[in-house]
């Protein structure tokens, strides 16, 4: 028969009262077309790209060196296609470099499908989208030597990231004019923090697509997590005093 | 991102539901076990086990996306063909000397390779393998500590109140973790270890709730209907 594996009894017990609230504030909010807060820079990308077609120079993006299973990738996917669809309709010529296989085919997909969306299938080309290596330092070597040739305007750094951020940042760094970066992980967010113009830091990455749309589905990723935060916050809180007073039984709680 | 909602085609519902389905037994699998009648976590490691084949499968697809760029380089004249020829040239070198002579040769036993090719081929794939991929990946991970240095030359200039609390920060930081520091005042290494275990934990703790909260919000989204 089924039964709850010990000590993940508490996870799954708050796993279901977090999704039930988050749901239940998203979907107010999202009906609403309600915005909990902004997220800085994220209105500049339009005009930034636009200066990247006037300037005829192109935009890069690349999604880091994470693996179709790190949702850093797939949330750097999701801002890829709203990139992509801005840079066809401005005629910003747009450069994509992976590290993985597998994100290289989706990334490929995206970009065609953005092409295709626009009805300008044709001028789409394979060198757009490029598979650079899966080792770390070819892929930081890689993406170096493009923006260094290249010379785009607008550098996207968005997704997993490890040593390289720096390395591939500081590089886009003395030809960009502007660069925008994004990553959960803390040890390479004051890398980016540092070279770029705009950095989406921690869940700002996720919520990046709730904030640029106007569809009450994507708004309720903007919504949700913040919700889920009031309730960590209070958690945290209510931990905080009862430990305090020599009460463990939120701890007992969490331990199950 | 467009606000339209479209309906989604049959494909998209068909791949929707494999998606829900797999999303949520590997969400299962986590709290849930069925002792005596089933190893889910068996099940679910043999299922991941495919994702190798897929990936073998993108490889493939990713060396004729490397080379259809760099023979259109080559082809179109571009002003870094040349580099185009060695990259193409050292790709397909290093591919048939791992194939024949690395760890993971396809004919180990020399069922189909003459043992005196595998033989001959041993040098050359550990003089490419160890004499110059590897001082090359050494080189280029050597290369951030000049990207740190002028990172940190941009990062802590005094602009703003965050831009100087960054900097008394990270000087406090450095003098900390330098050996001399305790010769000249002991509090210095007190200083970095508060900084690091308070200010700096319980921003990085922040971040990552944030991210993991928005990570449940972004796959449930995901499993109940992809953004096509």
């Amino acid at each position: 028969m089924l039964e709850l594996i010990p000590g993940r009894i508490s996870e799954a017990g708050l796993l279901i009262i977090v999704s039930a609230v988050i749901y239940q504030l998203a979907k107010f909010a999202s009906a609403k077309k309600l915005k909990t807060r902004n997220i800085p820079g994220l209105d500049r990308i339009d005009g930034w790209l636009k200066e990247a077609a006037d300037l005829k120079r192109p935009v890069f993006f690349t999604p880091g060196t994470g693996s179709m299973g790190a949702p850093d990738t797939l949330a750097a996917l999701t801002l890829l296609e709203y990139v992509a669809q801005r840079c066809v309709e401005y005629n910003a010529p747009l450069l994509v470099a992976n590290s993985d296989p597998q994100v290289q085919q989706v990334t490929e997909e995206i970009v065609k499908k953005a092409y295709a969306k626009a009805g300008k299938e044709k001028e789409f080309t394979p060198d757009m989208v490029r598979y650079i290596s899966t080792r770390q330092f070819a892929y930081a070597a890689g993406v170096m030597g493009i923006l260094r040739r290249e010379k785009p305007a607008v550098n996207f750094f968005v997704g997993d990231f490890q040593a390289e951020a720096l390395q591939i940042a500081e590089t886009g760094r003395a030809d960009a004019i502007y660069q925008f970066g994004g990553t959960t992980n803390p040890d390479q967010l004051p890398f980016f923090a540092t070279t770029c113009d705009q950095t989406l830091i921690g869940e700002e990455l996720y919520t990046a697509t709730g904030h640029l749309s106007s569809d009450p589905e994507a708004i309720s990723e903007l919504i949700g997590p913040d919700a889920g935060k009031i309730l960590a916050i209070l958690l945290i809180l209510a931990g905080a005093v009862l430990v305090t007073f020599g009460n463990s039984i939120l701890l007992t709680i969490l331990g199950l | 991102m467009s606000s339209e909602k479209k309906k989604m085609t049959r494909g998209e519902l068909g791949l929707q539901i494999v998606i829900f389905s797999l999303g949520v037994f590997y969400a299962l699998v986590y709290y849930i076990a069925a002792p005596g009648v089933v190893d889910l976590q068996a099940v679910s490691d043999q299922l991941l086990s495919y994702i190798t084949v897929v990936l073998t499968a993108a490889f493939g697809i990713g060396v004729i996306n490397l080379t259809r760029v760099h023979v259109l380089n080559i082809k179109r004249k571009r002003a870094t063909w040349r580099y185009s020829i060695i990259l193409l040239i050292s790709l397909y070198a290093m591919a048939v000397f791992t194939m024949i002579a690395s760890p993971f040769a396809l004919d180990p036993n020399s069922v189909v390779i003459p043992a005196s090719d595998i033989q001959a081929s041993t040098p050359i794939y550990e003089f490419l393998y160890y004499k110059i991929l590897a001082n090359i990946n050494a080189s280029i991970f050597s290369l951030l500590a000049f990207f740190i240095a002028s990172a940190a030359y941009r990062a802590f200039k005094a602009r703003s109140i965050e831009s100087t609390i960054l900097l008394v920060a990270g000087l406090l930081v450095i003098l900390g973790q330098a050996p001399v520091a305790d010769l000249i005042w002991p509090g210095f290494s007190i200083i970095r270890d508060w900084i690091l275990a308070f200010p700096n934990t319980a921003g990085q703790r922040g971040i990552l709730i944030g991210a993991a909260l928005a990570i449940v919000v972004f796959s449930v989204r995901r499993l109940i209907r992809y953004p096509w």
